[in-house]
């Protein structure tokens, strides 16, 4: 990098106002629909339970839950308008940002609204998303856009900027409150003169417009000692976190960054502040998760704001939604960290469920005589999730073991023949399986002070969300390990890996392993909260939706693959059997479009074409967007090594700059 | 040994079919390495066809067409399957493949199985979700005439679809090693920039690629018909999958190697028939009868060739690929 780059690319203090509007706005925006949606009706629940309409439960513990999710939104959310302010380098356009917030925010929350489902406004998003990136590039192409060059921000905040940062954050805090107060305060003397508006809530609604601004204020201060903190570390790859103390780092880290290429500059400075993305940056991914924890945890209690009656229903939706979550997260090592196509991951999660099938019901005391107490022997199920998950990896490695010579598409093909043999297996061994009748009776577990049936979807929901949470935390420890390195390295280059010392055996086999044993958790809770275990849940077919999953979230990307899970699973159980029930309602677009094929082909029923409509949908996504919907940094990197060519952003000096000349010119 | 040896004339006349198919599927590997899964699907399409072809041209239950008649009929139906199959074919790469050209590897895997999913419910809308009959007066035709070869008794229908595979892939061989667009074909194969740079037009070779693979995957359907009297939508799956099998046993990416593979999957299909069926009343019903561990044994002999041949029976001697 030449060293005439400036030090810092602070703007001048007087272009807060512009930093201020453009946050303030994108964020106002969403947070506003949002609580006109429903987050108004919590807060009402929670201060006059009685006034409350919807007929929701007035129990103590339910209104505390909401009332501390309340509080960590709106919090978390002012935090975040100041960080951002705080965060921005000021160097990318106002409407892009918007159309990005507009986009990326506003539509699912849209798209959730109208179509009155979470999963299924996130499916929809699955396809809107590729076809606007796919639009966005081309505009972009259209344009001749060049990203602006990295930032270099590696350097520490003398004393007078530190300060600056804080007094934005600060504002940008404050101004958000205030704006969102005069908004709420505006709506809520709407709701007053024509009379719906209880005054205990109105007092609510002045209390609140006094308190906004102060919160503002203290949180937007908050967040500046946030962003200070990331001025200063640049997140190390890997164990290098000596790096991290003392006032020294800057130099380190800069002459680490010289040797790297831009494009891993420019990522490695999303971490710092002020940043050309904010909204991408490490800092606010805590925010995200701090919001996304506190609404998936309080979720089944937050459910009836949402969208009213049919909430179990709706909860056991998602709990089978969280077991493809595991799957796709499992496959995604074998195929996305490892590189290793696997076209029969079904066969292990049909070992998982059976291994519960056969232990937790009364078949095991057909089976081998053994007595057990159906009261106790449920309790038996926690350690069995362990057990299971071993006994899928030991089968990983089995199949692995003999066909690691294989290459690439071969193993695809023995993983493929595995998985059939393993559920005719279970279905031919009919006197232990049951064969197609499948294991009926399998156990709930059990857990002191919780009812598990069939019926009551909660406890399956927390149970689900705790094995994803172990999932993705060992995901991401197996993913930045030593042996996570050595799969990513075999997936680029085998050859290269191996003569770098990795030993490819191994390595392949834990790849398997891992990947079978997040596939036996999952089938061991599908046993449970199905309570039946039968072979004709375990096809070729399903394999192909995991594979389907992984791909379209984005290869190699945890939250790309669970996002891709969601979204598959949505489209594929949620929406499409529905069609058929939406073309019932006349107003609907599918009742039109149902009536203009009819014409053509009687007896038509979406039923019938909902594989065909998938297809399309797969398709379309793979080639609006094939690297996947959150493709990883890493893996986009070498997708652009792969075309070829170097990339802009790969000189030193985007050409037009000033100093290009110099830098191109030989001597 | 009578029995082994009719099972052996089974094996071979089904191993026909397979091979036919895993031609397909080897041809598209080995020139864009994409296991295109909408293949058997193709092969599903042109069993249809032919039945609507047949029925077109007039030929229903009852019609006994004899000689010159007969012929042209059968040979209206395959051609006719044959090029409704290459258009297909080539339809989906153009659509479905060749934007995904630069890609990472699984994109257009994805795509082929959104390909495959598409055609199975179009099959699906077309004809109803039951089996679809040959016309049966020409079916049991073939299978009443025949010659015996001492105790094995040979159907004429198998003789019709052991010798018309035989014909398309000595055609196809000649194709692809003696001629130019066959050499065109190896050499984007082996090196598609390459081949660019000496001058072939490598989109329309792979178009042709498809073109070829999936004619080839209609003649299938043509002679599948023949050869079971009926046919469903599901069929292309199935029998999509063995013949894929088939391929990779063979060496994917070898001509000659999917054809042997094609007629091994075939007779050790015939020959787990021989294996009694622990489970006769399950409710499943796989589409092609017999013993339902045929599967299971068909994937156990792939993993096990593998395990000894890592890359298929003939994949090493000729590592040119078409």
């Amino acid at each position: 990098m030449s060293a005439s780059m400036s030090n810092r690319l602070l703007l001048p203090a007087n272009d807060t106002r512009v930093l201020l509007i453009k946050w303030v706005v994108a964020l106002l925006v969403p947070v506003v629909v949002f609580t006109l949606w429903s987050g108004e009706s919590i807060v009402n629940a929670v201060i006059s339970p009685q006034t409350s309409s919807l007929g929701i439960s007035t129990d103590p513990v339910a209104l505390l839950a909401a009332a501390i999710f309340v509080t960590v939104f709106y919090a978390s959310t002012i935090t975040l308008a100041g960080y951002l302010v705080a965060a921005d380098s000021g160097r990318r356009g106002i409407i892009e940002l918007w159309i990005d917030v507009f986009i990326f925010t506003l539509v699912p929350l849209i798209l959730v609204v109208i179509f009155h489902d979470l999963i299924l406004g996130l499916a929809l998003c699955a396809v809107v998303w590729p076809v606007y990136f796919f639009v966005r590039g081309r505009v972009r192409k259209a344009r001749h856009y060049i990203p602006p060059p990295p930032l270099e921000s590696l350097e520490v905040l003398d004393v007078g900027e530190r300060s600056i940062l804080i007094s934005r954050a600060t504002a940008g805090g404050f101004w958000f409150g205030t704006a969102f107060a005069v908004v709420t305060l505006i709506t809520d003397l709407v709701y007053f003169v024509t009379g719906s508006l209880p005054t205990l809530l109105l007092i609510w609604a002045l209390i609140r417009t006094l308190v906004l601004p102060i919160a503002g204020y203290f949180l937007g201060r908050l967040a500046g000692v946030i962003a200070l903190r990331r001025t200063l570390a640049a997140k190390g790859n890997g164990g290098n976190g000596a790096n991290r103390v003392g006032n020294g780092i800057g130099t380190s880290l800069r002459q680490q960054l010289e040797v790297l290429s831009t494009t891993r500059a420019r990522e490695e400075a999303k971490d710092l502040v002020p940043n050309d993305l904010p909204l991408r940056s490490t800092g606010a991914q805590r925010f995200y998760l701090i919001l996304l924890g506190a609404f998936v945890l309080f979720y089944p209690i937050l459910d009836p704001f949402l969208f009213g009656s049919g909430t179990d229903g709706r909860l056991a939706n998602y709990g089978d939604a969280g077991r493809y979550v595991i799957l796709a997260l499992g496959l995604n090592i074998v195929v996305g960290f490892a590189g290793l196509l696997d076209l029969g991951y079904v066969a292990f999660f049909a070992i998982g469920a059976y291994t519960w099938g056969l232990i937790g019901s009364p078949q095991l005391g057909f089976l081998t005589g053994i007595v057990v107490n159906p009261q106790l022997w449920p309790w038996f199920f926690w350690p069995m999730v362990l057990g299971a998950a071993l006994i899928a990896a030991f089968w990983g490695v089995l199949l692995g073991a003999p066909t690691l010579r294989l290459r690439g598409d071969y193993l695809a093909i023995v993983t493929l023949g595995f998985g059939e043999i393993v559920p005719i297996v279970f279905l031919e061994l009919d006197n232990i399986t049951r064969g197609a009748n499948g294991i009926i009776g399998v156990y709930s577990p059990n857990f002191p002070g919780v009812l598990w049936t069939g019926f009551t979807p909660t406890p399956y929901y927390y149970l689900i969300l705790a094995l994803i949470a172990l999932t993705i935390f060992a995901n991401i420890r197996l993913r930045d390990s030593r042996l996570g390195r050595a799969w990513i390295a075999i997936r680029e280059d085998e050859i290269a890996a191996a003569s770098s010392g990795v030993n490819l055996v191994r390595t392949k086999l834990f790849a398997f392993g891992a990947g079978a044993f997040f596939a036996g958790i999952a089938g061991v809770y599908h046993a449970a909260k199905l309570g039946v275990v039968s072979p004709d849940n375990f096809s070729f077919g399903d394999s192909v939706i995991y594979l389907a999953m992984v791909v379209i979230g984005g290869i190699g990307s945890i939250p790309g693959v669970i996002v891709g899970a969601l979204a598959v699973y949505a489209i594929n159980e949620l929406v499409l059997p529905q069609l058929d029930t939406f073309a019932a309602d006349p107003s609907s677009v599918f009742f039109t479009i149902k009536s203009s094929i009819i014409h053509f082909a009687p007896g038509f029923t979406y039923g019938s074409v909902r594989n065909l409509i998938f297809g399309i949908i797969l398709v379309v996504i793979m080639i609006f967007r094939p690297e996947g919907l959150l493709p990883s940094a890493r893996r986009r990197r070498e997708l652009h090594a792969a075309t070829g060519g170097a990339e802009m952003g790969a000189l030193d000096v985007v050409p037009g700059a000033p100093g290009f000349e110099e830098e191109v010119r030989v001597d | 040994m009578a029995l082994f040896l009719q099972l052996l004339v089974v094996g071979l006349s089904a191993g026909a079919v397979y091979a036919l198919i895993a031609l397909g599927y080897t041809m598209v590997y080995g020139i864009i390495e994409l296991i295109n899964f909408a293949h058997g699907d193709i092969f599903m399409m042109g069993s249809f066809i032919t039945i609507a072809l047949l029925n077109l041209v007039g030929i229903s239950d009852t019609s006994h067409p004899t000689g010159l008649t007969l012929v042209s009929v059968l040979l209206v139906a395959c051609l006719g399957s044959m090029l409704i199959c290459s258009a297909l074919g080539v339809l989906i790469e153009r659509i479905a493949y060749r934007p995904l050209r630069n890609a990472p590897r699984l994109a257009p895997l994805i795509s082929a199985i959104g390909v495959s999913l598409i055609l199975e419910d179009l099959g699906k809308l077309w004809k109803g979700n039951q089996f679809i009959a040959f016309p049966l007066g020409i079916h049991e035709m073939f299978l009443q005439t025949g010659i015996s070869l001492g105790p094995v008794s040979i159907d004429s229908g198998s003789i019709l679809v052991i010798v018309v595979a035989l014909v398309l892939m000595v055609a196809l061989q000649w194709m692809v090693t003696r001629t130019r667009i066959g050499r065109a074909m190896r050499a984007v194969a082996q090196d598609r920039e390459a081949a660019a740079l000496m001058g072939v037009n490598v989109d329309r070779i792979i178009a042709f690629t498809f073109f070829v693979g999936a004619g080839l995957a209609g003649a299938a359907g043509f002679i599948y018909c023949l050869e079971k009297g009926t046919t469903i939508f599901s069929v292309g799956f199935e029998l999509g999958l063995f013949a894929f099998t088939a391929a990779v046993l063979g060496g994917i990416g070898n001509l000659v190697g999917a054809m042997i593979g094609g007629v091994m999957i075939g007779i050790i299909e015939a020959l787990a028939s021989l294996i009694p069926d622990s489970y006769v009343t399950h409710g499943l019903g796989l589409p092609h009868g017999g013993s339902p561990w045929h599967d299971a044994i068909i994937f156990a002999v792939l993993i096990l060739i593998l395990i000894f041949r890592p890359t298929g029976l003939l994949g090493q001697r000729t590592p040119e690929k078409a």
